[in-house]
């Protein structure tokens, strides 16, 4: 296939060699820290988001890109919701796959970042939100920094046991509307213990936005996660 | 053919893809296209247009340099601002993925003189750099123009990805034609270069854009 | 048939005056009494015919402005033997000038096999409006085969490169999406749309290089006609 190609390159088949990447995004320091909330559909994320922005508020220079299929929707929950400024709200379209947007091509997200951080130089935090989808989505470490899962009490408690890479490698698991645990039946002690056996050491909150609407627990692992900032 | 083609027209090619569907969710939304019948018809029509534009500019960039000329050219051939859009966007993608799989400073000078290119041109410069030919990038080019429609009819209408497949496989020839005729005027100087337009793409990539401001849309073409 | 018909009009004492006139059959140009600048572009034969090779000429000096106008539209039909007929024509636009190129629509009739050919080339303060109609096939009629190929440059660049190729696709939604009249409007050196204004089957853009171009796709000349009237009025 090759025949005629003389390679220029060196080329090394060692799967674990890594030749120093040149055009690795030169001031990656400079940008914003980026966090992704996901989770199955309705579990809060729109909520989780609206509550961090609101808790932020004063504090961080920040931003949301929403990939919800009704781009407007979220947005304008936001917007009404009055934590955000319409231009500092993103929203792509995922070509109904959710999963792909975040996780095998993350380009239209990436645009979407780079776009609001032209707007807002300073920005600080994006925080972006992917569409509902299943328990085995979950974001590339090419888009984002940290990971947030959102499942909820909703669902049974049989969602942490179910397992899957959302619930099992996000850097923090929320369980949301524990307001309506005693409502649907669900079992918070053994969700809490089955997240804990499949996440190991990996953080778990349970929390209701009904009852705290500024996430204040999940705001503050947020920031902790942040860089420390300089200036 | 070098295998720069078969990782760039492979759809899980990282460069922006997915989110556009070539104007057929526009088409069927409007019930233009509605069965393999009819998106045999579209992918046919689309192939003959845009996807002959793409794959003469993809074949034409693969030795000549000369971007902002190019950039221009393909300018002049894509009226539409909505099909301009796509395209820049999709080129601009491809040249984020390219620039972690073919880095070069042709790459380079061809961002710098144009910061978001055509897609079609950043085909023929990736397929150029990794070494491979005019043919190549035609034949990507023109493959693309269909695969991607193809595979949003699959998400959208439910279509039998079977039946979809068969379709798409159905052009091979046609695509082969489209590669071949591209390949023949591609090294022509860019303002001679062929403009195969699409009235038909145009307003629907138009009419796209205007209703996503209204309702919903899923793609961003 | 061979034909050049050509016209030159130059600003004289701040009047366009047509230095240069020549008709050749079947290209008859007819330049109004009272209007100067203004010249009728009449087709004498049913033409043109396959075999045909028409060229029309038009140049416009420094400040001039010349209008030529179609007064029935031209009907392309299948020579006695099969062969291309080709209708080319081209503007040459100076500094300030104006040229308005509005022929009426072209019928392209069963079995014809032709070519329209649109060049032109402008000074950067030159202005330019071409309108263009195309007719596939009569009422009921299937249409022929037509090359259609519109390239304008503006100074040193390109304003608008499109060749439109009318075969057995013209069905298909990506094309003419099965719809009879393709109408389009180009303005180069007026005021552009500042963004796309666009309805089901027809839209008013801004091109890249500055100029704007209406499109239309319709069932019959009358609706083509009121979309592009309707998208230059709201651009
Ligand atoms: N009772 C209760 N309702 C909640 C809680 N958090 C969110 N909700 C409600 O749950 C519904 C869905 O919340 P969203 O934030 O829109 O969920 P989402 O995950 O963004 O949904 P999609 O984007 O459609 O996947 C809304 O009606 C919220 O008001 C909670 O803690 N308790
Ligand atoms: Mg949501």
């Amino acid at each position: 296939m090759q025949a005629d190609h003389v390679h220029t390159h060196p080329v090394n088949f060692d799967p674990t060699w890594s030749e120093p990447d040149h055009h690795e995004p030169a001031a990656e320091q400079g940008r914003a820290y980026r966090i992704g909330i996901g989770g199955p559909v309705g579990s809060g994320k729109t909520a989780l988001t609206a509550a961090l922005c609101r808790a932020f508020r004063g504090e961080l220079n920040l931003a949301v890109v929403t990939n919800d299929i009704y781009t407007t929707e979220d947005a304008d929950f936001l917007r009404r919701a009055g934590v955000l400024d319409v231009d500092r709200i993103e929203a792509v379209q995922t070509g109904c796959c959710p999963h792909t947007a975040i996780r095998d091509d993350i380009t239209a997200n990436l645009d979407a970042v780079e776009t609001l951080e032209e707007r807002h130089p300073g920005l600080e935090l994006v925080i972006i939100e992917s569409g509902g989808d299943n328990l085995t989505a979950v974001f590339s470490r090419g888009l984002v920094d940290r990971q947030i899962f959102v499942v909820d009490v909703a669902g049974g408690d049989k969602v942490p046991r179910k397992g899957g890479p959302g619930v099992t490698t996000a850097d923090l698991l929320v369980i949301n509307k524990i307001d309506l645990a005693p409502l649907v039946g669900a079992d918070l002690e053994v969700m809490a213990s089955d997240a804990a056996r499949m996440r190991g050491e990996l953080p778990v909150i349970a929390q209701s936005l009904a009852e705290t609407p500024d996430a204040p627990v999940v705001a503050d692992w947020v920031r902790s996660q942040l860089p420390v900032r300089t200036g | 053919m070098h295998t720069v083609a078969l990782v760039l027209s492979d759809s899980r090619f990282p460069g922006g893809g997915h989110v556009h569907s070539g104007g057929l969710e526009e088409a069927a939304a409007r019930g233009l296209v509605s069965d393999i019948r009819s998106l045999g018809l579209f992918l046919a029509g689309r192939l003959r247009t845009a996807g002959e534009l793409a794959a003469i500019f993809a074949a034409a960039s693969v030795k000549c340099h000369e971007w902002s000329t190019l950039d221009e050219e393909l300018d002049a051939r894509t009226p539409s601002p909505a099909q301009r859009e796509a395209s820049r966007a999709q080129g601009r993608a491809t040249v984020r993925a390219g620039r972690r799989a073919w880095p070069s400073p042709v790459l380079d000078s061809l961002v710098q003189a144009t910061p978001r290119p055509h897609h079609a041109i950043v085909l023929g410069a990736l397929t150029g750099i990794a070494g491979g030919s005019s043919a190549d990038a035609a034949l990507t080019a023109a493959y693309l123009s269909v695969s991607g429609p193809a595979s949003a009819a699959i998400r959208l209408l439910g279509l039998d990805p079977f039946a979809v497949n068969a379709q798409v496989t159905r052009l091979g020839e046609a695509i082969q034609a489209v590669a071949d005729r591209a390949v023949s005027v591609a090294g022509l100087p860019p303002a001679d270069l062929p403009g195969p337009g699409a009235p038909g793409l145009d307003l629907l990539a138009e009419a796209h854009v205007r209703h996503h401001k209204e309702e919903v849309r899923l793609f961003a073409s | 048939m061979k034909a050049h018909a050509r016209v030159v009009a130059e600003l004289v004492d701040g009047r366009t005056v047509l230095r240069e006139l020549r008709s050749q059959s079947p290209l008859t140009l007819v330049p109004h009494r009272g209007k100067p600048g203004l010249v009728h572009l009449v087709n004498s034969a049913s033409a043109p015919l396959g075999g045909d090779e028409l060229d029309l000429t038009l140049i416009a000096g420094p400040g001039a402005a010349l209008r030529i106008a179609g007064v029935a539209a031209s009907l392309v039909l299948p020579g006695p033997k099969p062969a291309l007929s080709r209708f080319t024509v081209h503007v040459e636009a100076a500094e300030g000038s104006t040229v308005e190129y509005l022929p009426e629509a072209t019928v392209v009739t069963q079995r014809a096999h032709h070519a329209a050919v649109f060049t032109g080339s402008l000074e950067p303060s030159a202005r330019l409006i071409v309108r263009e109609m195309l007719v596939l096939g009569r009422e009921g009629e299937s249409p022929g085969r037509l090359t259609s190929e519109t390239t304008v440059r503006r100074g040193e660049r390109p304003v608008l490169s499109q060749r439109l190729e009318i075969d057995s696709l013209i069905a298909s939604p990506a094309v003419l999406a099965g719809r009879r009249v393709l109408a389009t409007d180009l303005r180069v050196g007026y005021e552009d749309p500042p963004s796309a204004v666009a309805g089901e089957w027809c839209s008013l853009v801004p091109l890249a290089a500055g100029g704007s171009l209406a499109t239309a796709l319709a069932h019959d000349a009358v609706a083509a006609q009121r979309m592009i009237g309707l998208l230059n009025r709201s651009g």
